[in-house]
């Protein structure tokens, strides 16, 4: 084995299983021992599933071996949020509740990797319920940072960011009902992917808030969410939202690059708010240039009524309180603080404060989709500010601010990505996002790529000598 | 403009409505979210939907 496999991305893995430089036993057990040797401060998994991945790493290989690769991801070792189901594997959700449950079917995403060969290594570490807050103590912590371990890589997604950010996997899935596959993905210096609602299954995947929820890939390059959602997309009878899935090809048009695509930059709600970070402004704008340089238009465009986004968006988590009231009411001690007071939270909308959110969700909606009717995506920073130490998380719920960035386009289903843009003064990664039309996830990643294709801010790698705590 | 003791009160009242009954540190850890979230819920009160504003499908 010649290649350093924690140093490649998912591409990286899979083009050296295809030349035969490396073999899925090897980046199995490479992985697998990495694990071994940071987890323990990273904490990163839940479980890991050590004897299933060789022996699913033992079959790609064989069937490699005899010239039968399946695709990009046979032999490729991945790993799953723990609210996607495996069978016969637990799946926690990061919560004593659910501590000793043990799914008997796979979720429809799981379903489909395993189609395309992909090895699983385990479960991921997450915010519990994907509603909690950041722990660092307990059953289930929440992972940290390996930018910098006395931060959090914010949440809920945080185990698949950072196992997919220290090289603990080729990439991960995670999911996203707020920002918790791009937040995350943003505090790592990931790419992470929040597909068009109903593009991808939620059959199987524990859920936050029915109509918000997305499952999507975490991963180092554009390359790599690509082909995780060439495998994951497309129409599941089980899951109803799923049933006008338009999958389309992720991959083939990646290298087309900007030239000739219309981007609208939302400047007033996202560039010009005061709680903008400087440094994440500043590598914005930058980036902003550098995809003018590749020959995409830029202009400056608004939706006045994103102002009511976060107002919209907090009554419709009245779903994350339909979904636990009564696992709380019986037993609350059984759930975290973090996530009590954001369940309960949940609890004191109005039956008209969620039919006005409904409507004024379509507002949002249609002035967003006339904006896309003239540009061909919308872009601006990732998130209002790099990772945060752990003792500066709130104590309480989440500000509005933590979401502005993100939850909008999980009220609308709009495709969503962000890709790294630069690192700050502290040698934090930000980046910028690219939102773009429904079940057009194709120009999003083509954009994404366009810009990291001449920048290298992606190929950066955290150092796994200051993972000590 | 509302004491704080209004805006407890108020918020007391809204957990009874919505059937909780709290520990006190959860009350106090949801008294806090709650008030960091008014301006928001104040903001989706004062809006007035257009016809054309039917509920998202």
């Amino acid at each position: 084995m010649a290649v350093s496999v924690a140093d490649l991305d998912l591409r990286g893995v899979s083009e050296a299983l295809a030349r035969r430089e490396l073999s899925s036993v090897e980046a199995t057990v490479a992985y697998l021992d990495r694990i071994a040797a940071h987890d323990p401060v990273l904490r990163a998994y839940i479980t890991v599933t050590g004897d299933m991945a060789l022996a699913q790493a033992k079959e790609a290989d064989a069937e490699i071996g005899r010239g039968a690769r399946r695709g990009p991801l046979h032999g490729v070792p991945i790993a799953l949020k723990d609210l996607i189901a495996v069978a016969g594997v637990k799946m926690t959700g990061g919560s004593r509740v659910l501590a000793d449950h043990v799914p008997t079917r796979d979720a429809f995403v799981t379903r489909r990797l395993k189609g395309a060969g992909a090895v699983l290594l385990g479960k991921l570490a997450m915010h519990e319920f994907a509603f909690g807050r950041p722990v660092t103590e307990g059953a289930f912590p929440t992972g940290r940072n390996p930018w910098d371990v006395q931060r959090s890589p914010a949440g809920s997604s945080s185990g698949s960011a950072v196992a997919a950010a220290a090289g603990l996997c080729a990439g991960a899935l995670g999911s996203d009902t707020g920002g918790s596959i791009r937040g995350p993905a943003s505090m790592t210096g990931l790419v992470g992917h929040k597909p068009t609602y109903g593009l991808v299954s939620r059959s199987g995947v524990l859920a936050l808030s029915w109509s918000l929820d997305h499952v999507g890939p975490m991963t180092r390059g554009v390359w790599d969410s690509a082909v995780l959602l060439q495998a994951i997309a497309g129409a599941d009878p089980e899951d109803t939202s799923t049933r006008s899935a338009a999958t389309q090809d992720y991959v083939s048009d990646l290298e087309r690059g900007a030239r000739g695509l219309r981007l609208g930059v939302l400047k007033r709600y996202y560039v010009e708010f005061p709680g903008l970070h400087d440094e994440v402004r500043a590598a914005a704008l930058t980036a902003f240039d550098v995809l003018r340089k590749e020959g995409a238009t830029l202009e400056e465009v608004d939706a006045p009524s994103l102002d009511q986004a976060l107002a919209v968006w907090a009554p419709l988590m009245s779903e994350a309180y339909e979904y636990h009231a009564e696992t709380l009411r019986r037993s609350p001690e059984q759930f975290g603080e973090g996530l009590r007071t954001r369940v309960y939270f949940s609890a004191l909308f109005t039956a008209q404060d969620v039919q006005r959110a409904q409507r004024l969700r379509a507002r949002i909606g249609r002035e967003v989709d006339a904006l896309l009717s003239r540009v061909d995506a919308l872009i601006f920073p990732g998130q209002a500010m790099p990772a945060l130490r752990f003792e500066d998380f709130p104590s309480t719920g989440f500000a509005p601010a933590s979401i502005r960035y993100t939850a909008p386009w999980n009220l609308l289903g709009l495709p969503a990505a962000v890709v790294p843009s630069g690192f700050s003064g502290d040698g934090l990664p930000v980046s910028i996002q690219l939102v773009g039309r429904r079940f057009d996830d194709a120009t999003v990643l083509r954009l994404a790529r366009a810009y990291e294709r001449v920048t290298e801010w992606h190929q950066r790698r955290p150092d796994p000598a200051r993972w000590r705590l | 403009m509302k004491t704080t003791d209004d805006r407890r009160a108020q918020f007391d009242a809204e957990c009874r409505v919505a059937g909780l009954s709290l520990a006190a540190r959860d009350a106090e850890l949801l008294y806090a979210m709650w008030l960091e979230w008014l301006p928001e819920r104040d903001r989706l009160r004062a809006a007035v939907p257009a016809a054309e504003d039917e509920p998202w499908r």
